[in-house]
């Protein structure tokens, strides 16, 4: 099964580290020795709050995944244990951004090397002329897969209210849960 | 090195220790604690299965921390292609054994069956529970690359003549009385460990899966011009003793191993689809005569008192010179547990037992160590509604459904031989046959060498 | 709005001896495709309840059908509702997101493979990828007890238990016995305690 990074509400204080850890992560040139006066601040994660709860929401790397199925041009795949997406591939028709039911997708600029990509082809025509227009493509949660430490938000929460979710994981919750039914049921009177 | 001679076993990373298969084990073979997993004793098992029939201990498909399902498969001896689910009581197989042989084109391949398979087989390929295909069974062997399709109820009823004729001389000049039927491998090797002193009462005629084994390598390899020596002989059967029977040293008068291999009708239906053969359309195929040709009576041999009836229907006219009145012999025929019946043959009042489910047996042994017993002739079937309901037959997922799959399997054996043209064995052509042209006469010298044998005590 | 509380399954831990004939009986009432013997049975065997083993006690755990299901509460896209007081799961609306299993506290969701005419369902369109290489993924789907709700002689596994260690419980109904009881059981008790 899929792994996934889910917070406990409970400890979360709302502060937004993981939002800047996790944009820091992903940029491939270090933000705060960027040039360009706007950058534009594209975590993969949101913290969210209401007035009851304050929690980080991310991708849930589901295992049919809706963003995947939905997907026109098969950008989203199931590689090892997380749900990527192919930057290249991705056409921004927003689709997966509706599919998912955790609104875990945004649809943001894409960089590289500090820099705004720009399509190849379609301009905005804007008054007299045609402008530039920033490729804008599919954002969520990677697992960090390509970071040596693994996820970026786990690592700098200051109440260690993340947890990463892997396989047995899972297994050894269930178990234990039915266990624990168990010991409690033998509790109960036998009618019968 | 020990070597493991089980032929019946329990997969100890499955057990979970019910003890449900130590329940309704005959023999209390099965050894263990509540909660964990259990043994079988090897020498006081008899082979039947009925434990394989019971277990629900399966193999989850996604455990981890116990051997994969490949190197299971393996080890129980199963074709990789089989997809069914794993338990912790399983019979040993020998499907890659056949397969290998009938790929082996030096070898001349003969198959029989015997009379439970063809009531039960196409269970295996989504068939009703009970379904009657004789005529699929004898195609699919035939597309599997037999070279002749025979069949066990030929020897069933060879079986008869043989018996018939020993049960008479028996009652009229003074033999070991009451004779014992011997053709249920698990209940002649209860006898051997559990009552020796009994031994002497059983019949010595072999089953009819080691006559059709002695047949096929003597008269049947000279009837086909194949040297003896090249005669595969496999049997398909719903029992899992069979295995352990022609394994039994002694059988070998031919000259040879007399069956070299034994499948249940589940490896059956696996060879079956391994082999990519659709069993529901195959059109109907005759078995091969004359070793195929078969009457009623040796086909009721797979349920309870089918044995009994069907001698009854040749010891009558043996006996009396004329034909049994009516060739149903009903007071023959029910289930599990014990049933005793008198039957007027002519001036002898021929007093009969019959035992089905072995466990149910033991208050009649008793009573014949005791002197009490006062009855000619006793078949005894190991399983509880014969073979039928053998260990070796398709495995009926629920619990709730396993009494209807019997009553329809019994239902269908007595449906096909009052079909059947020829109801009685000594009315067969090639049982006659076959006594023409090569054993002389039922209790002959060529029979007897044969067709007959010994028992010995065994630990048990 | 209903207030008829929701039935449920529950083994008798001092009568269960930890056979699966439930968990077989579960899988096989659960296929899709008609099942008698195991070797007409080509996938898995799936349960929806499962055989716990602890030092003390063996039985089989099963869904609850929570008035307030978390499972339900908690499910992104509203796959799990209450239908005719047993909570169902419905099985094309499932993402496999987990959360459900992380929800529960009974540990009695699982994700397991959909089959369909003995094959593995095939997601739509998102495959799996190794280095260059794209292939089918099954879909995954969140498996519990459906209190049998399709079938007429009620759970499966009630019905084969050979010990009868598995019951149907009516909460109400179970409550009502009870308090008739503790009212006899007064009739004895207080009269005489009171005299």
């Amino acid at each position: 099964m899929n792994c996934f990074v889910v917070a406990n509400p409970d400890k979360c204080i709302g502060c937004r580290t993981c939002e800047i850890a996790c944009v820091v992560a992903h940029s491939d040139k270090s933000l705060f020795t960027a040039g360009t006066a706007e950058v534009e601040f594209n975590p993969r994660l949101k913290v969210i709050k209401t007035a009851t709860v304050s929690a980080p929401i991310q991708c849930r790397h589901c295992e049919n995944a809706p963003c995947a199925n939905v997907c026109p041009v098969g950008a989203i795949t199931n590689k090892g244990n997380s749900i990527q997406v192919d930057p290249a591939a991705c056409v921004g028709c927003k689709t997966c951004m509706l599919a998912c039911p955790f609104g875990a997708i945004d649809l943001v600029s894409e960089y590289y090397e500090g820099e705004k990509c720009l399509q190849e082809g379609l301009k905005i025509s804007q008054g007299a002329g045609l402008c530039a227009k920033d490729r804008i493509i599919a954002n969520k949660c990677d697992l960090c897969v390509d970071r040596p430490g693994g996820p970026a938000c786990i690592e700098v929460c200051p109440t260690a209210a993340f947890q990463l979710v892997k396989n047995d994981n899972m297994a050894n919750s269930i178990q234990a849960k039915r266990k624990q039914s168990v010991t409690e049921l033998s509790i109960l009177r036998n009618r019968r | 090195m020990s070597v493991d001679l089980g032929i019946i076993k329990i997969d100890q990373e499955l057990c979970t220790g019910c003890r449900r298969c130590a329940e309704i084990c005959p023999v209390n073979a099965i050894e263990g604690n509540q909660g964990e997993p259990q043994t079988i004793n090897v020498e006081r098992c008899v082979v039947c299965g009925q434990c394989v029939q019971k277990c629900s201990a399966y193999a989850a498909a996604f455990e981890e921390g116990i051997t994969s399902r490949d190197v299971k498969l393996v080890e129980r001896g199963m074709l990789t292609s089989v997809k069914e689910p794993l338990f912790a009581a399983y019979n040993v197989g020998h499907a890659k054994v056949v397969k290998d042989g009938l790929a082996n084109p030096t070898l001349f391949k003969v198959v029989q069956s015997a009379p439970a398979v063809r009531v039960a087989i196409a269970e295996e390929f989504g068939l009703p529970l009970g379904s009657l295909t004789p005529g699929k069974m004898a195609a699919a062997l035939h597309s599997l690359g037999f070279d002749k399709v025979y069949d066990t109820n030929f020897t069933a009823d060879l079986t008869i003549m043989e018996e018939g004729s020993e049960l008479i001389e028996r009652v009229t000049k003074g033999g070991t009385l009451p004779m014992f039927t011997s053709c249920c491998p698990a209940w002649v090797k209860f006898v051997e460990q559990a009552y020796p002193e009994l031994i002497p009462h059983l019949s010595s005629c072999k089953s009819p899966q080691q006559m059709a084994g002695v047949v096929f390598k003597t008269y049947g390899a000279k009837i086909n011009n194949i040297e003896p020596a090249r005669v595969f002989s496999v049997s398909i059967m719903p029992c899992t003793c069979k295995k352990f029977e022609c394994d039994r040293p002694e059988m070998n008068d031919s000259g040879f191993k007399d069956v070299d291999v034994v499948l249940t009708t589940r490896e059956l239906a696996n060879l079956i689809k391994d082999a990519g053969i659709d069993f529901n359309s195959l059109p109907e195929r005759e078995f091969d005569a004359p070793l195929g040709t078969y009457s009623g009576a040796g086909t009721i041999f797979g349920a309870t008192g089918g044995v009994m009836e069907a001698a009854l229907r040749t010891a009558y006219e043996l006996i009396t010179k004329q034909p049994i009145p009516d060739v149903d012999v009903k007071i023959a025929r029910g289930g599990e547990g014990v049933r005793r019946t008198t039957v007027q043959v002519g001036d002898l009042e021929l007093k009969v037992v019959i035992v089905s489910g072995l466990k149910h047996v033991v208050p009649v042994l008793e009573e014949i160590k005791a002197g009490k017993a006062d009855f000619h002739f006793m078949e005894v079937m190991t399983c509880p509604v014969g073979c039928v309901s053998g260990g070796g037959q398709p495995k009926v997922l629920l619990e709730t459904e396993k009494e209807t799959a019997h009553q329809n399997r019994t239902a269908a054996t007595y449906e096909h031989d009052a079909k059947l043209a020829l109801r009685k064995s000594h009315e067969n052509p090639d049982i006659k046959k076959i006594y023409d042209e090569f054993l002389g006469e039922p209790l002959g010298h060529e029979s007897h060498h044969l067709l007959h044998t010994k028992y010995t005590a065994r630990k048990g | 709005m209903s207030t008829k509380l929701n039935c449920f399954v529950v083994a008798d831990p001092s009568k269960c001896i930890g056979c699966k004939a439930c968990e077989v009986a579960c899988a096989v009432v659960h296929c899709d495709s008609e099942v008698t013997t195991v070797g007409t049975m080509e996938i898995p065997i799936i349960p929806r309840l499962y055989l716990v083993q602890t030092a003390e006690v063996t039985m089989p755990i099963q869904c609850r059908h929570c008035e307030d299901a978390p499972c339900a509460n908690v499910c992104p896209v509203g796959a799990i509702t209450q239908e005719d007081n047993a909570i169902i799961v419905k099985e094309e609306s499932c993402v496999g997101c987990k959360t459900c299993l992380m929800a529960c506290p009974f540990g009695a969701i699982d994700l397991v493979p959909r089959y369909k005419e003995g094959e593995l369902m095939a997601q739509i369109g998102l495959k799996a990828q190794t280095d260059d290489e794209l292939s089918e993924k099954a879909q995954l789907i969140a498996n519990k007890c459906d209190l049998c709700s399709d079938r007429g002689k009620g759970p499966a596994c009630v019905e084969v238990c050979p010990q009868k260690a598995l019951n149907v419980i009516n909460p109400a109904k179970e409550k009502k016995n009870r308090n008739q009881e503790a009212a006899l059981s007064l009739l004895d008790a207080v009269k005489k305690f009171i005299s």
